[in-house]
């Protein structure tokens, strides 16, 4: 088990106005955990609570093999977080960025010039962090927390705010993580995020968790199982859908596909942000 | 490791920034100052023009007191050049001598602004001069100095320690909480907060900071106004404990708010209570026991001490040590504070 959270409450306020509320999960060893939510639903609460930033009040929760109510420092040897928040020091290169952070640790660690170039700022790896835009401050403060080789790695909406082609090199780099073995807390409100890296995910509102479970359960659980079917009909293009579920349907599927005229073919399980919806009620913007 | 790492970077982040050169730049500002325009002593004569209605024996005596007392007096021909004078220079003032039915009558002019103890003054300082000049007269007070030997800086090093208390000690105070609330909006404390270093090694690294800034800014200025009139092994010790006292404070005070706005009201009242140290200093019968019990008291004494030739050892190493000491508390109070505050 690399992560366990068992009854956890945090209050911003110190009272009974609770940020999360009774909040339990566990994590294995190897998995993409998803966290999922709207804003303010207590993601990063819970996760401030994980990574030691914000003291643990009430529950018992354990990282990496340590209760963080007592962890000692050297846990910090065993995790990385990347936030969604970049935090960079402006007046640094981005090396020296890296540069700096590195030497805190006591385990081996990464070169910073490779992982600049793992998340493509090795062309400005010599160029003050102020001067950067959004994104590349987002993919210096990522890259960041990697420098540990982290066991358990925390990222914190790792992909907003980045073009199409570098938030698939950050997943691309996640799922490499995930290969070698690394732990992963993944909080977003990216459903397509979450449905392509998570093996399974929470859904999180009002600092309450509503639902743990792998995409795919969620959605052979939540979705429709149809399946939409364009073909071509005495040369006309037709579009149909038809359950998988009734017996009529799946004879004129059969027929459909066995005739040779089907030009394009969808299955029609629901997204997780229509199983969010479903079982929340609420968005996740 | 951590901690000088932590260090360099901060020193790093710093000489790229605006503070460090803020103190630095009020030390030369003030050398500049102190050089260019303070004198080495302030002379507190007052210009006198003067014009003598006299006759014989009480012109030439009058006449004689003036030129003895070496007094910066214009002799005027009549009392109306007296007063276009006075107009032309309003930090003068002016005096008619004349013989009224056998009796000497002085007659003041003053600009209008001078208070009645200045007026007093004035007057007895003019009339001492020519009571001299009465035969039989004799001086009945007499003046006896405890230490004949004491040592006495000149005005212009005299204004060193204060500028050591309060930009080399005190500033760091104002600027170690800007760099705290600088990296709380950046969000870099939160990042180093999930590394294996700890919150003292994060705050001493900031502390050092301010002793290289403080060190530098007093050093400069003490060389260049003081020269080698000053005991530097014990200038630096003494720099090095107040300079830790100062940023320590700081920290302690900043660890008890979120923003640099709402700590500012508090940092800055710290250092005007402190800054009333000075005035004691500079009027040694007013110290009453609510200035006395303030820290920067004992501070501005002892970096005297430092610049005088037979320095008070006994009286810096108390400072040193009293320094030390309270920076540790402050600064333990401060660690204690942050591990709870730091990263919310």
């Amino acid at each position: 088990m690399m992560i366990s959270c068992d009854g956890l409450y945090h209050s911003y306020t110190h009272n009974e106005k609770y940020a999360v509320r009774n909040v339990s999960f566990q994590i294995e060893k190897g998995e993409v955990f998803g966290f999922l939510g709207p804003s303010g639903a207590g993601k990063s609460t819970t996760q401030g609570v994980m990574t030691g930033l914000l003291q643990l009040q009430k529950g018992d929760v354990t990282v990496a093999g340590e209760n963080v109510r007592k962890a000692s420092r050297a846990l910090f040897n065993k995790i990385g977080v990347s936030f969604e928040q970049s935090n960079v020091y402006g007046k640094l290169t981005a090396l020296e960025n890296l540069a700096f952070y590195r030497r805190l640790f006591d385990v081996p660690t990464r070169e910073p010039a490779e992982l600049l170039e793992l998340v493509g700022l090795d062309h400005v790896a010599k160029q003050r962090a102020s001067e950067f835009s959004k994104g590349m401050k987002h993919r210096l403060t990522f890259a960041r927390s990697m420098l540990n080789n982290p066991e358990m790695w925390f990222l914190d909406e790792p992909t907003t705010g980045l073009d199409p082609a570098i938030a698939s090199v950050i997943k691309d780099i996640v799922k490499a993580e995930k290969e070698k073995g690394t732990t992963v807390f993944l909080t977003t409100h990216n459903m397509f995020v979450a449905d392509e890296l998570c093996d399974r995910v929470a859904f999180i509102t009002d600092g309450e968790l509503k639902l743990v479970d792998s995409p795919r359960n969620l959605k052979l659980q939540h979705g429709e199982r149809m399946v939409e079917v364009e073909y071509r009909d005495n040369g006309d293009l037709r579009k149909e859908t038809f359950s998988f579920v009734d017996e009529a349907d799946r004879r004129q599927i059969n027929q459909i596909v066995n005739s040779g005229k089907v030009e394009m073919m969808h299955t029609k399980e629901a997204t997780l942000e229509q199983i969010f919806i479903k079982v929340t009620g609420r968005g996740l913007e | 490791m951590k901690l000088l790492y932590s260090f360099l970077k901060d020193m790093r982040l710093a000489t790229r920034g605006f503070y460090f050169y803020l103190e630095l730049g009020f030390a030369l500002i003030f050398v500049a100052v102190l050089i260019f325009v303070v004198p080495e002593n302030f002379e507190s004569s007052v210009p006198v023009y003067a014009h003598l209605d006299l006759e014989g024996p009480y012109l030439a005596a009058a006449q004689d007191s003036l030129a003895r007392e070496a007094y910066d007096v214009t002799l005027l021909d009549s009392r109306q050049e007296v007063e276009a004078g006075l107009a032309d220079n309003r930090s003068s003032v002016g005096l008619v001598i004349s013989l009224e039915g056998g009796r000497v009558v002085y007659d003041y002019i003053l600009q209008g602004y001078e208070n009645e103890k200045f007026r007093n003054i004035i007057k007895t300082t003019i009339e001492a001069g020519f009571a001299r000049n009465v035969p039989g007269y004799s001086e009945a007070a007499t003046v006896t100095t405890l230490d004949a030997d004491a040592e006495v800086l000149s005005d212009r090093l005299n204004i060193l320690p204060v500028f050591l208390g309060l930009n080399a000690a005190f500033m760091g105070l104002f600027i170690i909480a800007s760099y705290i609330f600088l990296d709380k909006d950046e969000g870099t404390i939160r990042a180093f907060a999930v590394t294996p270093a700890t919150v003292w090694q994060y705050l001493l690294s900031k502390m050092g900071v301010m002793l290289v800034a403080g060190l530098m800014s007093g050093l400069v200025a003490t060389v260049l106004v003081a020269g080698t009139a000053a005991n530097y092994l014990h200038l630096i010790l003494l720099l090095i404990a107040c300079n830790a006292f100062g940023s320590a404070l700081g920290l302690l005070i900043a660890s008890f708010f979120d923003t640099m706005v709402k700590a500012m009201g508090w940092l800055y009242l710290s250092v005007i209570v402190l800054a009333f140290a000075s005035v004691s200093y500079y009027m040694p019968a007013f110290s009453p026991l609510a200035i006395r019990i303030l820290p920067s008291y004992p501070m501005l004494f002892a970096f005297r001490e430092t610049l005088y030739q037979a320095s008070d050892l006994a009286y810096i190493y108390y400072n040193v040590l009293g320094f030390s000491a309270a920076a540790v508390v402050l600064f333990l109070l401060a660690n204690w504070r942050f591990k709870k505050t730091l990263t919310v």
